[in-house]
């Protein structure tokens, strides 16, 4: 087309010369056959002028045409080809269309992979993943030991692993292996509770195996990890076995638990059998791999948590009784001595936002059954107050134990001894896993080996 | 958005998915827009009446767990959710709010009016959630809270996670995303 315009310029240029030297010799009719061929000449110049502008015109509409082309269909070849027909332009639509589809489908299959792939990561449980893994441990200093008060400075407490694996619907189990350091600075472990449990349902589950024995509130509901209590320690008669408690804080047998919905409330009960425990070397021991004669503990425990009036108070009772035996030598003889404990007791919790108030009191009425029967009668008890303020939780608490020394299941225990500990204390709650815990307490022994000191102990708990 | 870019986003959605599940605990977030989707589709909330999650796409949601007896780290979150639900009004943004129970044998709807009544929770746009112990499990998966019972303990963090509107993990806060004021 540039080619064409080009030409007809040319043409009209020749036109005009060629008009104009005919006509030169006429001299009457030169003038206006000049004027006359001057006008044609100045039409065609416009002529020239717009045909040219046509052609720069159609020359920029060809490149941009051209630069498209390029963008839409990279290949070299095809940036020569000239412009598509009509029937190559629907096939070139087809293509693209089918192109878009493929991508599509392929965006679904993608989106469907993600989806499937999400929905089974969801339904997977902890199953894939294995067992978690949880535990608490702490460490602490003092100018005594929490449960060691002849030793001083720093000490670890326990390192507490815990294990609930997943096993199905029904089936539940527990496992808390403890990493204690002992007076001795020997690292001792003990499976402190491995139970299996079968859980028909939220009114009764059954468990067997080594549990918290369900007296009171305080010992099943705060174990080895000393991060979930609010207290720096638990209280003295409470603590476990080998660590100065004199109650039967574990057992090793049959415990079924459950709860109830009343109108207003919940009633909780629970009720076990296992191994009567033993006195072994100063230390009540739960006798994990059986007893020789059949010596049983067996018990209950019921309460009621409250629901809208007084929310957050539960109140209850426990019972249990065990004959506990003793390999204690006496005069140089040792004889398997066996002393019945008959333990009722009663306690509160009241737990809400602001505040955690415990309290729990036992009585003993134990009989001696190798020399005739005779009974004693001892008590124990501790009252507990905590205000939960914004990241720090000071409370007091106070405890008494009156312990009949002429009790054998008191007198053969290393740390049967009657005493009251006053304790106030301060707990910061330094993130969501870790506790600062303070206090100062005032501890008195009133029989056995009378003594009296005052603690000043630091603890920090973590959970994991 | 172009499907080049979709197709991308969710290319690294698959595979950070994959990476996530191999990792562990935090596998658990599905990311993306089918995240509302993957949960347990309906709840009891407080009222005694059924909440279908379904309803609420197309809307901001942030999801926590909870339970009534927790009295250390559930104040906390329900703090923080408060310190939110401020942030929104200030901006003039609206949002749903759902506290899921971790403890649903005690948590029923009686429980959640109590706890709701004594902390002053009454905002319309809160919803306190029980379901079975197998839907609680399945949206803590999910939404990667992490929690484990000893007795009538729950332990369990502080975190809330946020979904957008398109029903995708939009946010979260806990302990390591503290930067709650960016979410809103």
């Amino acid at each position: 087309m540039k080619r064409r315009l080009r030409l007809a310029a040319a043409s009209l240029y020749a036109f005009g010369a060629l008009g104009f030297a005919c006509n030169a010799t006429a001299s009457d009719k030169r003038d206006d056959r000049i004027t006359s061929l001057e006008e044609k000449l100045d039409r065609s110049l416009k002529l020239i002028e717009q045909l040219g502008a046509r052609v720069r015109d159609l020359e920029a509409e060809r490149a941009g045409a051209e630069t498209a082309a390029q963008a839409s269909q990279p290949t070299p070849a095809q940036q020569t080809q000239s412009p598509p027909t009509p029937v190559q332009a629907a096939q070139s639509a087809a293509a693209q269309s089918a192109a878009a589809l493929a991508e599509q489908q392929r965006l679904d299959s993608v989106e469907q992979q993600v989806a499937q792939l999400a929905a089974a990561n969801a339904d997977r449980g902890g199953r894939g993943a294995g067992v978690p893994l949880h535990g608490f441990a702490d460490v602490g200093i003092g100018n005594h030991s929490a449960n060691e008060p002849d030793l001083k400075g720093a000490n670890l407490g326990a390192l507490d692993i815990f294990l609930n694996p997943q096993l199905g619907e029904h089936t539940r189990s527990l496992f808390e292996l403890t990493f204690e350091v002992d007076e001795h600075g020997d690292v001792q472990s003990d499976l402190e509770r491995a139970q299996l449990g079968y859980q028909f349902s939220d009114a009764a589950t059954v468990w067997i195996g080594r549990f918290h024995t369900p007296f009171g509130y305080y010992n099943t509901a705060f174990h080895h990890g000393q991060e979930i209590a609010t207290s720096l320690r638990r209280p003295r008669f409470l603590q476990f076995e080998d660590q100065g408690g004199v109650m039967p804080n574990h057992t090793v047998g049959a415990w079924l638990t459950g709860t109830d919905r009343l109108s207003d409330g919940r009633l909780t009960y629970d009720a076990f059998i296992g191994n009567g425990q033993a006195i072994s070397s100063g230390v009540l021991e739960p006798r994990s791999g059986g007893v020789e004669h059949g010596a049983a503990i067996y018990g209950g425990n019921l309460g009621y948590v409250f629901g809208n009036i007084l929310n957050g108070l539960k109140v209850g009772v426990s019972a249990f009784r065990s004959n506990i035996s003793d390999d204690q030598p006496i005069g140089g003889i040792t004889l398997d001595r066996i002393t019945r404990v008959d333990n009722a007791g009663v306690y509160f919790v009241y737990d809400t936002d602001s505040v955690e108030y415990l309290g729990e009191y036992y009585r003993f009425n134990d009989r001696d059954l190798t020399d005739g029967g005779a009974s004693h009668r001892s008590s124990a008890g501790f009252l507990q107050l905590a205000w939960r303020l914004v990241h720090v939780t000071p409370y007091a608490r106070f405890e008494r134990a009156v312990l009949d020394q002429s009790d054998e299941y008191f007198s053969l225990q290393n740390a049967g001894t009657s005493y009251y500990r006053a304790a106030l204390g301060l707990r910061f709650d330094l993130d969501e896993k870790s506790a600062l815990k303070l206090e100062l307490a005032r501890t008195k022994n009133t029989d056995k080996a009378v003594a009296q000191w005052t603690d000043a102990l630091l603890n920090y708990a973590i959970r994991f | 958005m172009p499907n080049s870019a979709y197709l991308a986003t969710a290319r690294a959605a698959l595979i950070a998915l994959t990476l996530l599940s191999a990792a562990g605990v935090e596998a658990d977030i599905a990311g993306g827009a089918a995240t509302l989707d993957l949960l347990p589709p309906s709840w009891r909330d407080d009222g005694g009446d059924t909440l279908r999650l379904q309803a609420l796409h197309g809307q901001r949601v942030f999801v926590t767990m909870a339970y009534t007896t927790c009295h250390r780290i559930c104040p906390m979150t329900m703090s923080r959710l408060n310190e939110v639900q401020r942030g929104l009004d200030v901006r003039g943004t609206r949002a749903e709010f759902l506290i899921v129970s971790y403890d649903p044998t005690n948590d029923d709807a009686g429980a959640w009016r109590r706890y709701r009544t004594e902390h002053s929770l009454t905002r319309r746009n809160w919803h306190f959630l029980s379901g079975t112990p197998a839907d609680t499990e399945r949206l803590a998966r999910v939404l990667g809270f992490e929690f484990w019972r000893d007795g009538d303990h729950v332990m369990h963090d502080y975190r809330i996670v946020e979904l957008g509107g398109d029903g995708g993990v939009r946010g979260i806060i806990d302990s390591a995303h503290s930067n709650w004021q960016a979410l809103l």
